[in-house]
């Protein structure tokens, strides 16, 4: 009898787990298929606010920039000459990711020797310049947009002159321009450039005018054509 | 099911012989069970409501959430980031930004604005006193570092000013906010309504559990399920958020706002674990007068 009793007090206390485990799961599943239907659109869309690792907020960047040895300029006899290839494979290339630092660009008549990053944002604009993520890096074969504030690493910009050679290094490839116009024109005015073009061709651009207190709607643009540098080859 | 124990009771057995099996009676338990399952469904609908209705619908918990995540320490941040940004453009140097930043006490203007957003009036940032601070900080810098007035133009002062008003606007208010207010404020009525509603339908379940067994023991043991199981469902919501850590994968555009989203979602998903924890401690409760209802019934028996 009392061997009955205490299987029936322990069957009792399993039902105080079982039992509202069972109900649990089954309220939740009713929940599930009653709201889910509805919901399906609202999930998705919501999830697009989720990324797959927490978002990092810091200010530091990332460098990749790893700096090819340059061309001698001929005439010297420099022993470890390296020979930069005329095409580079696309694949071999590190395309670099936003707010990457990859090269550095260089107008000697303009003292200005700045870092070059790829997206135009607040960390890339206060450590140096930067590629307009929508244009292309040099090599490409298209138009490239760099800009940079023109109170502190684009401020040598005024001192740009028709003529002048621009310089940017990259991991994959030193390349050199020529200035070839500077242009004043409104921040909205859509002629300034071209992103569609099929040619390689250097915008560099800044607000206007220079060294003056206040926010002006002018941008000052300088334009250049590729005179060296190694293409990238998009289809291997 | 776990009729076993209370068929040793059952008054219409007292009849019987002591040694005969006790006839099972299967439509009770399966009555009383279906209704601890709705009072525990009821009771969960409930947990939900009453947890929007504490977070989502609450502007104190929004204001809580801010304070506690040190978002205004984290604003003023990012918009000397901002100002230091434009002033990059502008002519304006580091310093002067970062100290016109420390003299801005915005604090107000966003419990204003979270407060009027919750009324269901206005969800605009008042920039009023941004505006009017920063262009006397201007003026105030150009006089004082004898800045040749022909070097710039009213229009261009105003641009800046506009400039720098939008990005405290940006900084200061909520994204989304603007957009959610009309809906917020149309279903706190209605939440009210539907809370109240549920409330009574669990009283009256409660009330017929208690009421309709004959033996104290049993009632005590159908409420106990149905407290079990509103503490377990509860606590599956914020257990499955907290381990999946979606959380904290939230992709917002700035600091400021990213640990105000994880700090007041996290702190709304512990709201899940405090009814838990009520729902367990009445299911304690409930289980000892149980016990000693069962002790009582089977001493008597």
């Amino acid at each position: 009898m009392s061997k009955r009793k205490s299987s029936h007090r322990s069957m009792n206390g399993k039902n105080f787990i079982i039992l509202p485990i069972i109900f649990s799961l089954l309220i939740l599943g009713i929940c599930y298929a009653v709201v889910m239907p509805s919901a399906r659109t609202f999930i998705k869309m919501g999830s697009l606010f989720f990324s797959d690792s927490e978002k990092n907020f810091s200010n530091d960047y990332n460098n990749i920039f790893v700096p090819v040895a340059e061309e001698p300029e001929e005439g010297t006899s420099e022993v470890s000459k390296v020979e930069e290839p005329k095409t580079v494979p696309l694949s071999s290339i590190e395309y670099p990711k936003i707010g990457e630092q990859f090269g550095e660009l260089i107008i000697e008549d303009c003292q200005t020797d700045v870092k070059l990053f790829f997206g135009d944002g607040y960390v890339e604009l206060n450590n140096g310049v930067g590629i307009y993520a929508g244009s292309f890096i040099p090599g490409y074969g298209k138009t490239i947009m760099i800009a940079g504030h023109n109170c502190t690493f684009f401020n040598g910009l005024k001192y740009a002159k028709v003529g002048q050679k621009v310089k940017i290094r990259t991991s994959y490839g030193n390349y050199t321009y020529e200035i070839t116009d500077i242009q004043i024109k409104n921040a909205k005015d859509k002629s300034a450039y071209d992103l569609a073009a099929q040619t390689e061709n250097l915008i560099m651009y800044t607000c206007y005018p220079f060294d003056a207190l206040g926010f002006y709607p002018d941008r000052y643009f300088v334009y250049g054509k590729l005179v060296s540098g190694p293409v990238i080859d998009k289809k291997s | 099911m776990s009729d076993e124990v209370e068929l040793h009771f059952d008054p219409e057995k007292k009849h019987e012989h002591h040694h005969s099996r006790p006839k099972r009676s299967v439509v009770k338990p399966i009555v009383y069970g279906f209704m601890s399952f709705m009072l525990a469904f009821v009771l969960f609908l409930l947990t939900v409501c009453m947890v929007i209705r504490l977070t989502l619908f609450s502007s104190d918990f929004m204001i809580g959430s801010m304070a506690s995540c040190g978002y205004y320490s984290m604003v003023k941040d990012e918009l000397k980031d901002g100002l230091t940004a434009l002033g990059h453009a502008s002519g304006l140097p580091d310093s002067f930004c970062a100290e016109f930043v420390e003299t801005i006490d915005f604090r107000q203007v966003e419990m204003n604005y979270i407060v009027s957003f919750y009324s269901g009036s206005s969800t605009l940032v008042d920039d009023t006193n941004f505006k009017q601070s920063f262009r006397a900080a201007i003026d105030k810098y150009i006089e004082d570092n004898n800045i040749d007035k022909s070097k710039t133009t009213e229009s261009s002062l105003v641009n800046l000013v506009d400039k720098a008003t939008d990005i405290y606007i940006d900084n200061v208010s909520i994204p989304f906010f603007s957009i959610l207010a009309n809906y917020i404020y149309k279903l706190s009525g209605t939440l009210n309504v539907i809370m109240m509603v549920l409330v009574v339908i669990a009283v009256i379940i409660g009330l017929l559990i208690y009421f309709t067994n004959e033996y104290k023991h049993r009632r005590h043991r159908y409420l106990c399920y149905a407290f079990i199981t509103s503490a377990i469902t509860a606590a599956i919501i914020p257990t499955i958020v907290y381990v999946s850590g979606i959380v904290a994968k939230v992709n917002l555009g700035t600091r400021s706002i990213y640990n105000l989203f994880v700090t007041y979602f996290s702190s709304m998903f512990r709201y899940f674990y405090y009814f838990a924890g009520i729902y367990l401690f009445l299911a304690i409760i409930t289980f000892v007068f149980f016990r000693i209802a069962y002790g009582k019934t089977a001493k008597h028996h």
